[in-house]
């Protein structure tokens, strides 16, 4: 060091050397202007904007959501989302929502629970609201964190087990109430004012509605509409309009209308031909379906030879459904995803996610649904998506 | 505080007595009507089962030559549990690592040990109170049910009722012979 410290111009001489032998004639170019660092902006979202719910399983206090842009396969971003959190996006695609718990000394001290507002084109915090700290820490179904449709009322479920639901006033952002709902799970807003319907351990479904300040006014059981011992039915909802569409362990699909007095409900029809059942193909997965709306097409994520317990299980095939015809229409090849979702822009696009490989293959919603791209490396235990 | 009270008369003991003195649906059953499902770990990950092993009628059981152990997922009583083993975290079938906590609540699989024949409930209480192990993953869902059956339902973290809710490893314990078995 004593040496190189006398002279330091030995270091520069090799680079010095090798400077002159590249730019020896007289084409030098321009040095590089200086630069400055500046922070992305996204743009809005354009209708294939990916939001990846990621719990990071082998380490669940830092879970994030990933932004992705579906049509351009490129990823854009992310949000930091706690432990274990409920995440959605807001109808008009503004604001991401979670619902999320945190230690102050990140696995000690006194549990806290929030509601976090993200902007979707920063990606940065809006607001914080304080709800109670009995939030389900579970797979962030869509039905679990579920705003009003009219965007006033964020709805979250609760678990402690006891079940009930967290209402949030996204307007004063504040805590306003909390609905019992006994042996009831899910939440299953209405397209028409400030109701939610759950779905209940005896077949039934329970109907809340709320006045203008988020208090319960009334809640109806509905007659049973599914037997949960021999055809349980999945959480996750498809939506058009006012109809939800659940589909059950092994292969039938229920409607149900959220209009009128009282949930209205359609006799459930079978996804499965006889041939289809001798194979034991079984809907499977978090996120098992998923539909575009325009068209009226119903993707549901298969799997064959099914057994009991087979119900979580990625897929072989993705199978599309005419809902109006209740026809089969289309046998997609899957890549053993285990979540669907379906953009409902020009030129829709199909996400299948598996969450091993953090893999979603993105194809057309078109004759044939050609394979656009496939995008790797999308989070650690990524195991549900929304689009908007 | 009620209702941790109400918690801590489900664990363990009573668990197992309650257990022994009723059927199973009758059990889960009761233990709904009380709001404190049985049952157990975390988040229920939808993986590729086709490259792990599973317990219980050996569905898509790995090929193992030797006898499946404790830290094998396909070890009877593992039939339905979904998480991160606790043998392979510092514990064993029935005990928590070092320095973690049981779960005040937890969910129950009925399990068949081809040992003796018998069938059994089998408590997956998680432990709770440090990160995730990471070690030895195994997820089966055998009569796993969404939330409305809240009893059996393993997409939902059962360190929620615990002081601090981080989720850690699963165990897998004895709490009785399933209706009808002696």
């Amino acid at each position: 060091m004593e040496k190189i410290k006398k002279r330091p111009w030995l270091l520069a001489l090799p680079l010095s050397v090798a400077a002159t032998l590249a730019f020896a004639g007289p084409d030098k170019p321009e040095p590089l202007p200086e630069e400055e660092i500046k922070v992305e902006h996204l743009t809005p979202p354009d209708g294939n904007r990916l939001y990846v719910t990621d719990f990071v399983f082998n380490h669940m206090a830092d879970g994030r959501v990933h932004v992705v842009d579906g049509r351009a396969a490129r990823y854009l971003g992310m949000v930091m989302s706690g432990f274990g959190a409920l995440t959605t996006v807001s109808p008009d695609g503004k604001a991401i929502y979670l619902a999320t718990t945190y230690y102050p000394r990140l696995y000690r001290g006194q549990r806290s629970d929030v509601v976090e507002i993200h902007d979707s084109e920063t990606l940065e915090l809006k607001a914080e609201i304080d709800i109670p700290a009995k939030r389900a820490q579970a797979v962030a179904y869509r039905s679990m964190l579920v705003p009003s449709s009219d965007g006033r009322f964020l709805y979250v479920q609760n678990a402690t087990p006891a079940t009930s639901v967290t209402i949030v006033d996204l307007h004063s952002r504040k805590f306003v109430g909390e609905v019992q709902t006994p042996g009831c799970w899910s939440i299953q807003a209405w397209e028409k004012g400030h109701r939610f319907s759950t779905i209940c351990g005896d077949g039934t479904m329970l109907t809340v509605t709320l006045d203008d300040a988020g208090q319960a006014v009334s809640r109806e059981r509905s007659a049973r509409f599914f037997d949960p011992d021999k055809d349980p039915i999945y959480v996750h909802p498809e939506m058009i309009g006012e109809d939800r569409y659940f589909v059950s362990y092994y292969g039938n699909l229920y409607k149900v209308s959220l209009s009128g007095d009282k949930p209205a409900f359609t006799a459930p029809w079978t996804l499965l031909e006889a041939k289809d059942r001798t194979q034991g193909w079984r809907p499977g997965g978090m996120q098992v379906t998923a539909m575009h709306r325009a068209s009226g097409t119903l993707f549901v994520n298969m799997h064959e030879q099914g057994y009991e317990g087979s119900h979580k299980n990625p897929s072989k095939e993705i199978w599309a459904f005419d809902v109006a015809s209740r026809k089969r229409v289309a046998r997609i090849p899957s890549n053993a995803a285990v979540s669907l979702a379906a953009s409902q822009s020009d030129a829709p696009l199909l996400y299948s996610l598996n969450p091993e490989k953090g893999e979603i293959v993105i194809r057309q919603i078109a004759k044939g649904y050609p394979k656009v791209s496939t995008m790797s490396g999308i989070g650690e235990t990524s195991v549900i998506m929304e689009v908007r | 505080m009620d209702f941790l009270k109400l918690l801590d008369r489900f664990t363990e003991r009573r668990t197992r007595t309650v257990a022994q003195n009723a059927s199973r649906r009758g059990f889960l059953t009761g233990v709904s009507k009380l709001l404190v499902a049985g049952a157990f770990a975390l988040p229920v990950l939808p993986f590729d089962r086709t490259n792990s092993a599973h317990a219980a009628g050996g569905h898509g059981a790995a090929k193992k030559k030797a006898e499946p152990t404790e830290t094998d997922c396909d070890y009877w009583r593992y039939c339905s549990v979904d998480g991160f083993l606790c043998s392979c975290c510092g514990g064993t079938m029935t005990t928590c690592p070092p320095g973690s906590t049981p779960s005040a609540v937890s969910w129950v699989g009925t399990c068949h040990n081809p040992a003796d024949g018998r069938d059994y409930l089998v408590s997956y209480n998680d432990c709770c109170g440090k990160t995730a192990c990471g070690r030895c993953f195994c997820n089966t869902n055998i009569r796993e049910r969404p939330g409305y059956r809240m009893g059996v339902h393993n997409d939902i973290n059962w360190c929620m009722a615990n002081q601090s809710s981080h989720y850690h490893c699963t165990v897998s314990v004895i709490v009785g012979l399933e209706e009808g078995q002696s």
